[in-house]
């Protein structure tokens, strides 16, 4: 630095003074984000809490007044019992089409983690920029593409009959539940891959020879060694796969052709059609709780900066 | 290591099926991208370039590239910003609801789309009363891009030897010369990293942009009306172009820093 | 980005009050609700509608001393929505279906009309005249003028679906027309066009006489099982109108839900088997009605720039921009016989046999039921 007139380094020393106090300090490191979080998360999410249990009136205002459960019993309520309502079936559909996506990611996962994990070099190299360049392409531009490739015309029906494989389309690769797993699959496959990864590098893999050299076996080796040590990693790559395939949106819209439904649907279409945000507000709750619920127990095995990790 | 077992080639097998199954679609989509039959690969009609004439020539399309650059670039720096300064809050200093700033910090990102597009929806339009468009959008992406900045830089932050700092301190240099010498060399990569993901987050989103966008169309909107409304020519031909972008940049990326440190979040790996 | 004029001392207080970097972003955010249509000379006038009228840009600005500025929307309701949520603000003229002008109204977003600015008003069809005094008129006051119309009924590809006697049972009963049409037919993915062809289908066309459609709950419920028994030899619900062209043209389905529009525009596009059929329950008939809104700083410009719209060159560049004939038949002298036929000279009176477009009784619980077919 070169050196200060006097009136210069006086601020300094005063800046330097003010600095020490650790209120100061945490009010210029963390205040703004705090600030930000506050105005643009916080205060939104407990609108959406509040506004769950009132109603909007025809000017589309919210009435600040006569809180009730009535947002939430509207949801369940209809002609037969509540697991019959549209509200109901569709949030369990979404829970059903989360998991199976999760299953079908961790099953994919976990081998290609292996090889990333004991491989280094120009074989990792080449192996993760395949992963990742799907991965940094965007969202849609993936749904999309499994767009084409399904349909009762599209590219895999196509190529099987042109080559004679069946003489009619085949349901397999229509559009419907399985088409919107593929697609979810697809786009959240790297966040479950990179989990695995990141707690597999650290596995020392003669610690899993040893055991099976000690007569563990496979299966033996698997359960005692590999999953307590990538536990974390399966964990926060369940999340991170569960929770945003839950809230699913355009990979339904596009892989289903409009038959089925799911959560994220429902929610978009009274809010974009209707404006109901009363009904949206109690409706996304469960998603919310969903999370909630789903973090607290994460945190009983996996620390949070673990699942930062991505 | 032992030689492959059998067990050993059915993970190699299974592991290279994956790649093809993240590759296929995409392959699929470039290849249409050049044909003339635009929308399935039979009957096959020949190759033309004419989908991208038609694509780099349609105006509103490019309107829609040029927002989303620029809404990507000011929510990043924003996050970025923000991510930097509490990441230094998270790991300088100790202080009551440290965990709760931490979690509340990573939430944006585990949040669903649509739940934060609603949300922010119902605050901006209906609380606070601002009509939603461009400046709403940043606001959503500036704060969804905050976990990606937070958690790298907060990690290195961690790691790294606070003893270097001491050191340059004791040779005699200011707060302002160690930071600019010592730290942000350090942190540099990153903060760097930090930013380059808040900003695809931003470009790449769909669901948060089309709750708080008003009327205007970023790229992501634009192409689900095109997904949407059936131009599978253009809709092939500017998913194609983004890929290659994508894959330039990536490899310039791992081939200057160690990306796939940053993604899965082991430091170590350098 | 226009930024509003806070006055200093405000600015500074505020800085003061919640720091720098978040007042930045709130001062963005006040920002973007100004904007658009303020200082001298030319005014622009924002108009949110359809694609096609962009087109109409160029002739618009030399007839009128005015710049226009054309947003894209795809949905009557969203129009309504933005509008409802304080778009109305942004733009001076929407264009929405005729059943959304009622609730325009309504929620008083729009302004009258003056007749005497909209000189091509006389010359628009006496059917389109009777429907806006009877579905938008209020206290002798005018709110919406019709533009373009068209109507929803289903088509089909004849190459592989025999002729029938044509009703909606061909939707509901893959084995109707003759071919076993299971898993190749196709519904509207929208609560009212596909629950109101359901409704005709069973019958209900009573419900379609009054000022509303008024759907009783015990329709509404049969309205939806019929609905849910369908969806098994459904292909799927299309999103949009050139959805459908395009996968018509694939071959995904053989009959379906759509308007007289696009089957025009595959018939230009030379797809001759393409069939509009007409159901004997009856058609949907829709017309596109300008408003202009009462937060608007130009409406007398605004009405000027919606007169265009109809104006016997501009309403005849419109119809062949979106295949669909204007409310106005003087356009019909700018368009060649064939272009006639497809979306000129349509007779109006086809349409007094037709079941208008109009608001729906109860939306809630359509909407209730829509979900609940979705989700079956």
């Amino acid at each position: 630095m070169a050196p200060d007139p006097q009136s210069s380094s006086g601020l300094a020393a005063d800046v330097r003074v003010l600095l020490r106090d650790t209120r100061v300090r945490l009010g210029l490191t963390v205040g703004p984000s705090v600030i930000w979080l506050a105005l643009l998360l916080l205060a939104p999410l407990t609108f959406v809490v509040t506004v769950s249990f009132l109603q909007v009136n025809d000017a589309y205002q919210v009435v600040w007044q006569h809180a009730s459960l009535a947002n939430y019993q509207a949801l369940f309520a209809g002609d037969g019992p509540f697991w019959t309502t549209s509200f109901f079936r569709s949030l369990v559909l979404s829970y059903k089409i989360a998991a199976t996506t999760t299953i079908v990611c961790l099953a994919l996962a976990f081998p290609m983690a292996y090889l990333l994990a004991t491989h280094s070099g120009r074989v990792f190299k080449i192996v993760i920029f395949l992963v990742l360049l799907p991965f940094f392409t965007m969202y849609l531009v993936r749904a999309y593409s499994w767009y084409l490739m399904f349909g009762p015309h599209g590219v895999i029906n196509a190529t099987l009959l042109n080559l004679g494989i069946t003489d009619s389309p085949l349901a397999l690769f229509g559009y419907g539940q399985g088409a919107v797993v593929v697609g979810l699959v697809h786009a959240y496959f790297p966040y479950m891959l990179l989990s695995l990864y990141a707690s597999l590098d650290g596995v020392d893999f003669t610690l899993v020879e040893a055991a099976r050299d000690l007569g563990a076996g496979k299966i033996g080796a698997l359960k005692d060694v590999v999953i307590p040590l990538t536990l974390p990693g399966i964990i926060s790559g369940a999340l991170f796969v569960f929770v945003p395939s839950l809230g699913a949106f355009v990979t339904p819209r596009f892989l289903a052709q409009g038959k089925i439904q799911m959560i994220g649907q429902l929610i978009e279409e009274r809010i974009n059609t209707l404006y109901a945000i009363d009904y949206g507000s109690a409706a996304s709750m469960f998603i919310v709780l969903t999370i909630v619920v789903l973090f607290l127990l994460a945190f009983r095995y996996v620390s949070i900066e673990d699942l930062g990790g991505i | 290591m032992a030689e492959r077992t059998r067990g050993q080639y059915a993970l190699y097998a299974v592991a290279v099926l994956t790649l093809v199954f993240l590759w296929a679609p995409l392959l699929v989509m470039i290849f249409l991208s050049f044909a003339t039959n635009s929308s399935t690969v039979f009957p096959f009609e020949g190759f033309t370039l004419s989908n991208y004439a038609q694509t780099l020539a349609d105006t509103g399309l490019l309107t829609a590239v040029f927002h989303s650059v620029e809404i990507a670039t000011i929510a990043a720096a924003i996050a970025t910003v923000l991510g930097v300064l509490g990441a230094f809050g998270l790991a300088r200093i100790d202080f009551r609801l440290k965990e709760f700033y931490r979690t509340f910090g990573i939430l944006p990102m585990v949040v669903p789309g649509v739940v934060l597009g609603m949300a922010l929806l119902i605050y901006f339009r209906t609380i606070i009363g601002v009509t939603t468009g461009f400046w709403t959008v940043v606001a959503t992406h500036s704060l969804y891009g905050l976990p990606f900045v937070l958690l790298p830089v907060t990690a290195r932050l961690y790691s790294f030897d606070r003893s270097l700092e001491e050191a340059a301190r004791d040779l005699g240099s200011g707060t302002l010369a160690t930071f600019a010498e010592v730290t942000l060399p350090i942190i540099g990569p990153s903060v760097a990293a930090g930013f380059m993901f808040a900003w695809i987050r931003s470009f790449e989103d769909f669901i948060r942009v089309y709750f708080v966008k008003g009327t205007f169309d970023v790229l992501t909107t634009a192409m689900y009306s095109m997904i949407k409304y059936g131009s599978a020519p253009e809709m092939n031909a500017i998913s194609s172009l983004l890929v290659f972008a994508i894959a330039v940049l990536l490899a310039v990326a791992m081939v200057g820093g160690d990306v796939t440190g940053y993604v899965a979040g082991s430091e170590d790996g350098e | 980005m226009p930024l509003e004029n806070h006055s200093q001392t405000d600015r500074r207080r505020f800085l003061k009050a919640t720091g720098a970097v978040g007042a930045a972003g709130l001062a963005g955010l006040a920002g973007c609700t100004g904007g658009g249509s303020n200082g001298s000379g030319t005014p622009t006038i924002n108009i949110l509608t359809w694609e096609e009228y962009a087109d109409l840009k160029d002739e618009i600005e030399s007839n009128l001393d005015v710049n226009v500025q054309f947003t894209k929307s795809t949905s009557s309701s969203k129009m309504f929505s933005s509008w409802q949520a304080g778009q109305d603000t942004q733009y001076d003229i929407a264009v929405p279906n005729n059943n959304y002008v009622p609730k325009m109204m309504d929620a008083g977003l729009v302004d009258t009309v003056p007749k005497d600015v909209i000189s091509n008003y006389g010359d628009v069809y006496d059917t389109f005249q009777g429907f806006a005094s009877n579905q938008f008129t209020q206290d002798g006051s005018l709110y919406g003028v019709p533009i373009r119309f068209g109507w929803y009924g289903y088509s089909y590809n004849s190459d592989t679906v025999p002729d029938h006697e044509q009703s909606y049972e061909a939707l509901f009963d893959p084995q109707y027309t003759g071919a076993d049409l299971s898993g190749k037919l196709i519904m509207y993915d929208d609560h009212f066009k596909a629950m109101s062809a359901a409704a005709l289908y069973l019958g209900y066309s009573d419900a379609f006489e009054g000022a509303k459609i008024t759907l009783s709950k015990d329709q509404i419920s049969k309205v939806k099982q019929t609905m849910i028994d369908q969806k098994d030899i459904l292909q799927g619900y299309i999103a949009a109108d050139p959805t459908y062209i395009k996968s018509f043209k694939q071959g995904n389905f053989a009959l379906g839900q759509s308007g007289r529009n696009e089957i025009v525009e595959l018939w230009t596009e030379g797809v001759d088997s393409a069939t509009m059929a007409t159901p004997k329950e009856g058609s949907l008939a829709w017309f596109e009605s300008a408003v202009v809104s009462k937060k608007s700083d130009h409406k007398d410009m605004a009405w000027k720039v919606i007169n265009q719209f109809i104006a016997p060159k501009l309403g005849a560049k419109l119809a062949k921009a979106g295949y669909s004939p204007s409310c106005n038949p003087k356009t019909q002298q700018n368009l060649t016989d064939h272009e006639n036929e497809m979306y000129g000279s349509i007779d109006p009176s086809r349409l007094q046999n037709m079941i208008p477009f109009k608001a729906v009784e109860n939306e809630d619980a359509w909407i209730t039921a829509w979900e609940d077919v979705k989700s079956a």
